[in-house]
């Protein structure tokens, strides 16, 4: 009998183990860790005209605090998040239970609801462009049909936030009504069944036992849309490029245009690390939320 | 009793009622990109908008006589597949050792990239490939996009793995079969269907993103999503052409999302659902 017939070894099973999660690992820090401690140290830089670089301390920090640019970018950033979020929740839980209670639902039925989200953020935007034009555009027809006022949309500085969050949520209020469903599934029938003979009405029912029960899994859909909204992008990039003026200017739009069309690296930087700061920070907050809603 | 079945009768039509409410709000701005892709040029801009209109083609044949769509096709489709053939040959191995020793660190980390905004790693990435003058090559393209469909990889396949039975693995270990024979001869024809529907998901994502080639790619290479902008550009007169390339760059995600709809939400959730 040779060597490798005989059982593994605890040593060498590990050895393997390592071995195969090597490449995953070796790629990630590559890619990811090794690029982000550059980054980390690129926020301490400060690049002349000429290209040369020296050390800036905090200077890059404390001039994100007197940016007037990087508070109105946060301020961007947290109304279109907060927007979005609560729209694409509110229709979300709706549209997880319409969907629950048509039962059975043909396959491909289901699939012209996921269409929104699976399709490019990218081609999103072009399609709401064409169909929120403020001249030549079929919402405003539809608006003034209606005898309603017609908007300039994305035009609009006023009205460019609440736009494109509704693009947004068009896009992915079909996802969390998934996420939603999947956890409605899995509720145990017998608690509705109990409320049914004590006489409980379907609201009463909704609100004082499907909900509580549905929480965790509203906050997982939030805590999952928050990641993507807090770092908005494409949408805003392909429509507006953060018009009109600066109305639109998150802080991944503004923090992306200091880096890569004013080439201001050292600046772009500590941007770039305080919105992953806020990014973690809201899902570690959302996390605990999770934990105090579970049962 | 009649009075019951009534209201639930009623119940039901209510039900079905907002199932079309909601049927037609979420198809209706892709039906109106669909179609205004076949009509006319001078009936894209008309206003009031038309319905009626005999379909033409001229819009698809002007985006392509016009723009490089079919090159910029191909430098999607190849930094498509080759970032989902890094993510899955990097991925399956790794989320099974990480179902198997239950050490998950590897796997909260490439999650934890995941979430951070992309613009982080492209400065440091763009100042190093600019270094090296990797900036517009496919390999800086397919590595970037990688790290989008390396966790996606692994967050799916997961649960699969975690659901074999462990007497499998131990039956296997004791008849002298090694970690890797293991994963490739056992392991892997059990999860096929789980490789599928990753495979199709990292395709998805890192056909839809944007914001890496926008930076990383040049004229040669660039990919149909950071190309849109360009279409957008040449203005509103050629919204037929627009909408023409807005349903091609389309096409794609949602004719192999439908492939797979029934395994999506557990998929799309990163196993956070199990469904």
């Amino acid at each position: 009998m040779s060597d490798t017939a005989a059982p593994l070894t605890q040593d060498r099973q590990k050895l393997e183990m390592a071995a195969l999660s090597a490449p995953a690992v070796v790629f990630t820090v590559a890619m990811i860790a090794f690029p982000v401690a550059y980054t980390i140290w690129l926020g301490f830089q400060t690049f002349s005209q000429t290209g040369k670089q020296s050390f800036a301390g905090l200077a890059n920090y404390s001039k994100l605090i007197s940016d007037y640019e990087f508070w109105h970018g946060l301020w961007v950033t947290i109304a279109l998040f907060v927007l979005s979020l609560v729209l694409q929740l509110i229709f979300g839980v709706w549209l997880a239970l319409v969907l629950f209670h048509a039962k059975r639902l043909p396959g491909i039925v289901r699939s012209l609801f996921i269409s929104p989200f699976m399709m490019p953020p990218v081609v999103a935007g072009m399609m709401w462009l064409v169909i929120l034009d403020p001249s030549l555009g079929a919402a405003n027809y539809i608006l003034q049909s209606f005898g309603l006022p017609p908007s300039d949309w994305l035009a609009s500085p006023s009205w460019v936030i609440p736009t494109v969050a509704l693009i947004d949520s068009w896009q992915w209020t079909p996802y969390v009504a998934l996420i939603v469903l999947g956890g409605l599934q899995s509720l145990p029938p017998s608690v509705y069944e109990a409320a049914q003979i004590d006489g409980a009405s379907p609201f009463k029912t909704f609100q004082r036992i499907t909900l509580p029960l549905l929480l965790p899994t509203i906050v997982t859909a939030a805590i999952l849309r928050s990641v993507d909204l807090l770092r908005f992008f494409d949408i805003i990039y392909i429509t507006t490029q953060g018009g009109p003026g600066n109305a639109s200017n998150t802080l991944n739009i503004y923090g992306f245009r200091v880096g890569f069309e004013f080439f201001n690296i050292g600046y772009a930087s500590a941007l770039m690390l305080t919105l992953t700061a806020i990014v973690f920070g809201a899902v570690l907050a959302f996390n605990r939320l999770r934990g105090a809603v579970a049962w | 009793m009649t009075d019951a079945a009534n209201t639930d009768r009623w119940i039901r039509w209510l039900n079905t009622l907002q199932l079309v409410i909601a049927g037609a709000l979420i198809m209706a701005p892709t039906v109106w990109m669909v179609l205004s892709s076949f009509k006319p040029s001078f009936e894209v801009t008309a206003y009031p908008p038309t319905l009626m209109f005999s379909p033409t083609l001229e819009n698809y044949v002007e985006l392509t006589k016009t723009t490089p769509f079919l090159s910029y096709a191909l430098n999607s489709l190849v930094v498509t597949v080759g970032s989902t053939a890094l993510g899955l040959v990097f991925g399956i191995p790794a989320a099974f050792a990480v179902s198997w020793t239950r050490i998950s660190w590897p796997a909260i980390l490439t999650l934890a990239a995941r979430m951070a905004p992309g613009t982080l790693f492209l400065l440091p990435w763009y100042v190093m490939f600019r270094q090296i003058g990797m900036i517009g090559s496919y390999t800086a393209l397919i590595l970037s996009h990688a790290v989008i469909t390396l966790p996606i990889v692994i967050w799916v396949l997961l649960p699969s793995f975690d659901a074999i039975p462990r007497s499998v693995f131990e039956a296997a270990q004791v008849d002298g079969c090694s970690v890797t024979r293991i994963l490739w001869r056992i392991a892997m024809p059990l999860v096929a269907s789980g490789i599928a529907v990753s495979a199709i998901l990292a395709f998805v994502f890192s056909w839809n993103y944007f914001l890496f080639a926008l930076v990383l790619s040049n004229g040669d290479t660039k990919t149909l999503i950071a190309a849109a902008f360009n279409f957008i550009g040449e203005g509103s007169t050629q919204w037929g052409a627009l909408m023409a390339a807005a349903t091609l760059i389309a096409l794609p995600p949602l004719v192999l999302a439908a492939l797979v709809q029934r395994w999506l939400v557990s998929g799309l959730t990163l196993g956070a659902v199990k469904g």
